[in-house]
């Protein structure tokens, strides 16, 4: 790996999260609050954090199994914020119909 | 007001007061870096920087055991069994600490013998405290696991909150146990020091601080038991499957088999994931809660462990743990940003959020309101973003001039420490830091002072 290689891979690895967080939160607030435009900001997010695994996979010297691991921890970014959501409206709503 | 909670008031009341000293300390390290010769064998850095450590330990336990302290008598409906025995502990806690503290800062090292392993420094990195000092370490985690099971067995009661914390307690003490042995191979020795650093400090602490922050939760936000503990569940099974083999990115360089790599590079990578699921829980229990609560302080303070906990060990975390970086940049100042955030937003965050909770119920106030909390939230989160990022900066450059380019050796690291970069990031650090210490100051006067009291509506008579 060339020094250069290192920083920008690094970088690109925190954006990723960041990308992927920034999609939950987005995602979580415009459920909550019924905005389809924080949702649709949401998806922009998460099609960063798509973009920047491809760039990870194509630009950086990272074994070819890190990358299959991070295009694939891109895919499951994709399903989480939803998953949760439901998971949570579920348990709430569970919650009500016990009280 | 149970014995025990006063009891838990005795132990918040030390772990602020350790959190100062801390900080105190994290300058004093933060200034060798600006002038590497100051106090040159007075009060060298090695010191300046155990005493930082040890401290961040001692008082997250010590809020730890007090959150509990504070939580067991609701969460059973009956005092403490023991409770002569937790008290003397404490004090017991708190004078080992204050001796070691002594000895640290006045005789601060030994020769190479069973002396100064027993009674000056152990020499182990992050638990250097004299080995009669950790058998007392010992002998208040067991006082204080026969009070939690000894509580539970007289009330003849268990909640799902509590079997998680007793199931905690084993690592909880037999983790710590691997700070004894004497093993003369490094190799071997940093292999079982890693169990006591990640499995003890950061998987059962998690889920120690996972069992507090569901008790909070309840408390401060009023959800249901029900939810709080199907997400303990949740975090253990995580902490579990992720967590524990995450320790393999603490084996990338000690002389340990290279399919470390894989395996710590594998589930290090993993981490992010629930972490980003807590995010979203997080909104949703805000939302739905309108961020309205009698106790905001310690509410901001929840949601801020969420975040910082997703950004210190997740992105910060992600950065740097596959071992192609990693060979790079760990020991530099990356990972020592990495670990500020991530302890910061794991547990420092949790720990406060319980404080005013207790001053709450202290104080008598039904709200707590004022504008001191709010400057204390600002001013620390604001000195913790502003120093991790200065380290992050410093640390790149680390790695960047003196690994891959200078190729570690002793002139690339003396030319990476006087990079415009590195030097830069330290001032900054420095400034961020006293910001920091500023927030801790305003932190200690909030909690101190007693809430205004808020002038509750008096429904007028109806006329006749």
């Amino acid at each position: 790996m060339t020094p250069q290689a290192l920083l920008e891979t690094a970088v690109l690895m925190g954006l990723f999260v960041l990308a992927g967080g920034g999609y939950g939160g987005l995602y979580a607030a415009g459920r909550l609050r019924a905005r389809s435009g924080l949702i649709r900001a949401g998806g922009v997010c998460w099609a960063a954090a798509f973009a920047i695994a491809i760039a990870i996979a194509a630009l950086t010297p990272l074994d070819f199994g890190w990358k299959l691991l991070i295009l694939a921890s891109a895919v499951v970014y994709a399903i989480i914020p939803p998953v949760a959501w439901r998971y949570l409206e579920r348990m709430h709503s569970g919650e009500q119909a016990t009280e | 007001m149970y014995r025990s909670q006063k009891l838990s008031l005795r132990y918040y009341a030390a772990a602020i007061t350790l959190f100062g000293v801390m900080i105190l300390f994290g300058l004093l390290s933060a200034l060798y870096y600006l002038f590497p010769s100051m106090l040159f064998n007075v009060f060298n850095f090695n010191m300046s920087k155990i005493m930082h450590i040890d401290t961040l330990v001692i008082w997250l336990l010590m809020g730890f055991l007090g959150a509990v302290y504070w939580y067991l008598p609701k969460e059973l409906g009956r005092e403490v069994v023991g409770m002569w025995l937790a008290e003397l502990m404490f004090w017991v806690f708190c004078a080992a600490v204050a001796v070691v503290a002594v000895v640290f800062l006045f005789v601060q090292y030994g020769g190479a013998n069973e002396f100064s392993m027993w009674f000056i420094n152990q020499g182990r990195k992050y638990v250097e405290a004299p080995r009669w000092a950790s058998i007392g370490i010992v002998i208040v985690m067991l006082v204080f696991a026969y009070n939690v099971i000894a509580t539970c067995i007289k009330a003849q009661r268990m909640t799902g909150i509590l079997w998680v914390l007793v199931l905690d307690l084993i690592p909880l003490l037999v983790v710590y146990l691997d700070a004894f042995p004497v093993v003369t191979n490094m190799s071997v020795d940093l292999y079982w020091w890693w169990w006591l650093v990640h499995m003890w400090v950061e998987s059962t602490w998690e889920v120690l601080i996972g069992c507090v922050m569901a008790l909070v939760l309840m408390d401060v936000m009023g959800t249901s038991r029900r939810i709080v503990e199907a997400w303990l569940y949740i975090e253990v099974m995580l902490v579990l499957g992720a967590g524990i083999l995450g320790l393999g990115h603490h084996y990338f360089w000690i002389g340990t088999p290279q399919y470390w790599l894989s395996i710590g590079g594998f589930f290090s990578a993993l981490e992010p994931l629930p972490l980003l699921g807590m995010v979203v829980h997080s909104i949703y229990d805000a939302g739905m809660h309108r961020m309205k609560t009698a106790n905001q302080p310690a509410f901001f303070w929840i949601t801020a462990e969420a975040f910082g906990n997703f950004i210190g060990a997740g992105v910060w975390g992600f950065m740097m743990t596959l071992p192609q970086i990693n060979l790079f940049s760990h020991g530099t100042q990356w990972t020592v940003s990495h670990g500020h955030f991530a302890f910061y937003g794991a547990y420092v965050c949790g720990v406060i959020a319980v404080l005013y909770v207790a001053k709450q119920h202290v104080s008598g106030a039904a709200t707590l309101t004022g504008r001191a909390w709010k400057w204390s939230f600002g001013l620390l989160n604001f000195g913790m973003i502003g120093m991790v990022m200065a380290l992050l900066l410093a640390g790149m450059a680390q790695a960047f001039y003196g690994r891959a380019i200078g190729g570690s050796t002793l002139m690339a690291f003396t030319a990476a420490s006087e990079n415009l970069w590195f030097t830069s990031g330290m001032w900054a650090r420095m400034l961020f830091g006293v910001v920091f210490a500023a927030g801790y100051v305003v932190l200690v006067y909030d909690l101190l002072t007693s809430p205004k009291r808020v002038p509750v509506l008096q429904a007028q008579p109806e006329p006749a």
